[in-house]
């Protein structure tokens, strides 16, 4: 077990260095710079700003001082607004990750409860509504979810601001988060009991007299969770990381919408760092999930 | 059946236990400094602003931000005029090089400690040092200078009396000092973080900085939100009835139109283009007068021009802006009452000798003497196949253009759906007389690569005046690396034979800034403009204006001709 931790964390540390040579490299391929506006900087000032971010010097050089930096924690100021970049990235993790998990909990408390049901009800009305309404959920993109939350609660019902300085309301941010994944879950958790509830052990345990709720949660769940934990770790980092529709439509200060914006802007250091924090997390979020793997199935063996 | 019940309810439960949760939690944050909602403005001009520092800020919004939190020599009043601040007196020389400004007495920075002329020496100092890298650093050019580049400002001993010397006489001086880049700083407070000197804004990158101004940064929440709230060391804080100035951050026009329909804002600053038309007729649309222009640019460089002289060359280019329907562009895509333009300088815009500098006057008359500017607002097809047949282009008998010469035009503009749109009538307009245009939409930065590299023919440009002088105008179309110029039009560069020879434009403004006589620099910016608009490179299509959505029961606030609003005289009463 140790040993395919190790292993698996140095694999880590080499895909890490990878996507931030990549990254670099691309970002400075493509057109455009950082202190670009519409009229042109003095030369006095431009020249400045280059030698003050080392974009004078070439690409290859500006990358190993880049390394360099960020070996001892270094990852900067935002090219465009001289804030850190670490604290940046943390602020608005805290606020995307607060919002992101409160969704995350509720999509896999809901969708395993609601998968569950479908398959225990397998053909009758509840499953029949419960996949019409994770087909749905499926289908309808998060900006159209959220614009419509937000038309009935706040515009139409007038239940929740739009925006407030005081009172940032996260409900329908997390509703807006959580729809997908849950019925995705939903689909899941569903496809992989019916397998379970097909197997000879729960049988055995059915003419043993042991009650349906109990053969579920205590036999067959365990088994058909396997499936939803692949799903659940590269959502997790997704969801964590915030969404920038979400963002953008509920004025929330995430990381998603750093994403995005670091790249509109061409804020390099800003670039670089969402990638990076973005790349650990993917990894570390995967690895837990397969020790969990490990936890809820014995007989995955480790390579 | 009853299982099934209970289950749903556990997971409702769980669902509203958790939602519960999280809305608590956020509710648990500040609460607002004052529960009277009349003294509290709601508003949302944009999104994040890059530098609260005054002097680092390059952006309308941001100035927006700066007149608001701090004030300079001279700010504006509710007519648009330049008015003394936090000077009692101000002395000129009678060359017109040498200012003398006495401060009023007893002017504070919002921690309580004295500010004085010593301050503005400083600050003014910092924003032309390269080293504090401003965007506007170029603005202090207007100083006169020793040799080792610093700008002649010299506070006096006791820090009642600045003295500033200009290069040479500048007629718009008053609106400079009421220009955030002129703002004063505090030096403890700038100096205090440890990466000072590498990262200039960093003391105002947080709430809780010092500032001058009406109101103070109380609380960010990036990306979220701003609170101000009042100064009580505001040099007019008597006259100040707000508590509290709060941003809404967000540069979604939808988002911000929904706040404001759902009256969680008082003021936006934008609205979804889709509405404008809804919106304009409605009682709570503002339209304010602005300094500045639409307008597209050609690339004098193109290949398009390729083989024919440089009058043949301007000839084609001004044939387009003849085929332009300006009218509908402003009716239907602009659609906030825009003045369609015939000319580069904006119409609005002073011409530093007291008056207004687009009209026709006993020294000089315009080409298109009745609509005072250099064509006639209306489409005119005929004239633009004259000039196409002066560049050698042939017609058939119904003026379209023959398949031996066709002409094929890109044309580049950044996202967004009114620029779009606009480009998307000028193909329509070209095409009836069979022009093919092309539009290649770039995000941002690509756009203002390609703009400044020439990869295009023709390109969308605008530009909103920083100051109310030609100056500002006019010297856009200086030679790239020229301290304020930007040549997106590549005029200068004489990289080609069918360019225009520029250099007599770059002596003219040269001489337009040193010209003493005012009389004779109205003169002089008339001929810049000649020589501008003579090229055909610059096919300007209307004039900006600034509109906003503002509540019923919001009054005294005001905008000035830079787009800067003013918050701190607003009263609001009880809707």
């Amino acid at each position: 077990m140790a040993k395919y931790v190790i292993k698996r964390v140095i694999l880590a540390i080499v895909s890490i260095l990878i996507i931030c040579a990549i990254t670099f490299f691309a970002m400075n391929a493509i057109p455009g710079g950082p202190f670009n506006s519409e009229k042109a900087q003095s030369a006095a000032v431009k020249a400045v700003l280059e030698a003050r971010f080392h974009l004078d010097q070439p690409v290859w050089k500006q990358f190993l001082i880049y390394m360099g930096n960020i070996s001892h924690g270094d990852f900067g100021v935002s090219l465009k607004t001289g804030r850190d970049i670490w604290q940046t990235i943390s602020e608005s993790f805290a606020v995307s990750a607060h919002i992101g998990l409160i969704a995350m909990v509720l999509a896999l408390v809901c969708g395993v409860i609601l998968g569950s049901l479908a398959a225990l009800f397998r053909n009758k009305f509840p499953d029949r509504l419960i996949v019409f309404l994770a087909t749905l959920a499926t289908a309808v993109p998060s900006f159209v979810l959220a614009s419509l939350l937000l038309l009935v609660f706040c515009i139409k019902l007038k239940l929740i601001p739009v925006w407030s300085s005081y009172n940032p309301n996260y409900i329908l941010p997390v509703i807006s988060l959580s729809l997908y994944p849950m019925a995705y879950i939903t689909r899941l958790t569903k496809t992989s009991m019916l397998d379970v509830l097909g197997q000879d052990y729960v049988r055995t345990a059915r003419a043993k007299g042991v009650p349906i709720v109990g053969v579920i949660f205590k036999h067959a769940l365990r088994n058909a969770l396997i499936p939803v934990i692949t799903y659940v770790g590269p959502m997790t980092a997704s969801i964590l990381t915030g969404s920038l529709v979400v963002e953008t439509i509920f004025t929330i200060g995430g990381l998603g919408s750093k994403f995005v914006d670091s790249i509109t802007n061409r804020d390099y250091t800003m670039i670089m760092g969402t990638t990076i924090f973005l790349a650990v997390l993917m990894v570390v979020v995967n690895l837990l999930s397969d020790l969990v793997y490990k936890l809820v199935d014995p007989r995955i063996k480790f390579e | 059946m009853k299982k099934l019940i209970a289950a749903l309810l556990t997971g409702a439960m769980t669902a509203s236990l958790l939602t519960g949760c999280g809305g608590s939690k956020g509710a648990s944050g500040v609460q607002s400094a004052t529960s009277d909602i009349t003294k509290v403005l709601r508003v949302c001009l944009a999104s994040e602003p890059d530098h609260l520092d005054p002097a680092l800020n390059s952006t309308v919004d941001g100035a927006t931000l700066a007149v608001n939190s701090f004030v300079g020599l001279y700010t504006y009043d509710k007519e648009g005029k330049t008015v003394p601040a936090l000077v009692t007196d101000t002395q000129i020389s009678d060359d017109k090089l040498t200012y003398t400004f006495t401060m009023k007495d007893g002017l504070k920075w919002s921690d309580g400690s004295d500010l004085t002329a010593k301050d503005f020496e400083y600050s003014w100092k910092r924003a032309a040092d390269p080293s504090t890298a401003s965007d506007y650093s170029y603005l202090f050019d207007v100083f006169a200078k020793d040799s080792d580049g610093n700008i002649n400002v010299k506070a006096s001993d006791d820090g009642k009396t600045l003295t500033a010397v200009l290069a040479a006489p500048c007629a718009y001086f008053e609106g400079l000092l009421a220009f955030p880049t002129f703002m004063p700083v505090k030096q403890e407070a700038v100096e205090a973080p440890a990466d000072h000197e590498t990262n200039p804004g960093s003391w105002a990158s947080e709430a809780g900085f010092v500032s001058n101004g009406a109101f103070t940064l109380k609380e960010w929440k990036h990306n979220e939100s701003m609170v101000y709230v009042k100064n009580p060391y505001f040099y007019d804080a008597d006259n100040v009835k707000l508590e509290e100035l709060d941003y809404m951050l967000s540069s979604d026009d939808t988002a911000m139109y929904a706040a404001y329909g759902a009256d969680n804002l008082d003021f936006i600053d934008s609205a979804p283009n889709d509405e404008l038309a809804n919106l304009k007729d409605k009682d709570d649309f503002y339209v304010a007068d602005q300094i500045g222009t639409y307008y597209v640019g050609f690339n004098v460089n193109s290949t398009l021009f390729e083989g024919k002289t440089p009058e043949q060359a301007n000839a084609m280019r001004k044939a387009i802006a003849y085929l332009v329907d300006r009218k509908t562009i402003v009716d239907n895509i602009a659609q906030t009452g825009q003045i369609p333009a015939n000319t580069f300088i904006p119409d609005s815009m002073s011409d530093g000798n007291g008056g207004i500098f687009k009209q026709n006057t006993d020294s000089y008359t315009y080409p298109d003497e009745a609509s005072a500017g250099y064509f006639p607002i209306e489409v005119n097809v005929d004239k633009a196949v004259e000039l196409l047949k002066e560049a050698g282009y042939e017609f058939d008998e119904n003026n379209m253009l023959s398949a031996s010469t066709p002409i094929t035009l890109n044309y580049l503009t950044n996202d967004g759906t009114a620029h779009i749109a606009i480009a998307q009538q000028i193909q329509q307009d070209v095409a009836q007389i069979g022009i093919t245009m092309n539009i290649q939409q770039e995000d941002w930065q690509t756009f203002l690569n390609d703009r400044k590299n020439g990869n295009f023919d023709i390109a969308r440009e605008g530009w909103l005046a920083d100051y109310d002088d030609p100056v500002n105008m006019l010297e856009i179309c200086a030679p790239n690396g020229d301290d304020s110029g930007n040549d997106d039009m590549q005029l200068g560069l004489n990289s080609t034979e069918y360019a225009p020879d520029w250099s007599e434009y770059i002596d003219l403004l040269a001489q337009i800034k040193s010209e003493t006589d005012s009389a004779n620099r109205v003169s002089l910016m008339h001929k810049a403009e000649d020589m501008l608009m003579d090229t055909g490179a610059i096919l300007p299509l209307y004039y900006y204006n600034d509109f906003y959505l503002q509540k019923g029961n919001v009054s005294g606030d005001y905008v000035n001709v830079f787009g800067m609003k003013y918050f701190m005289y607003v009263e609001k009463s009880a809707s």
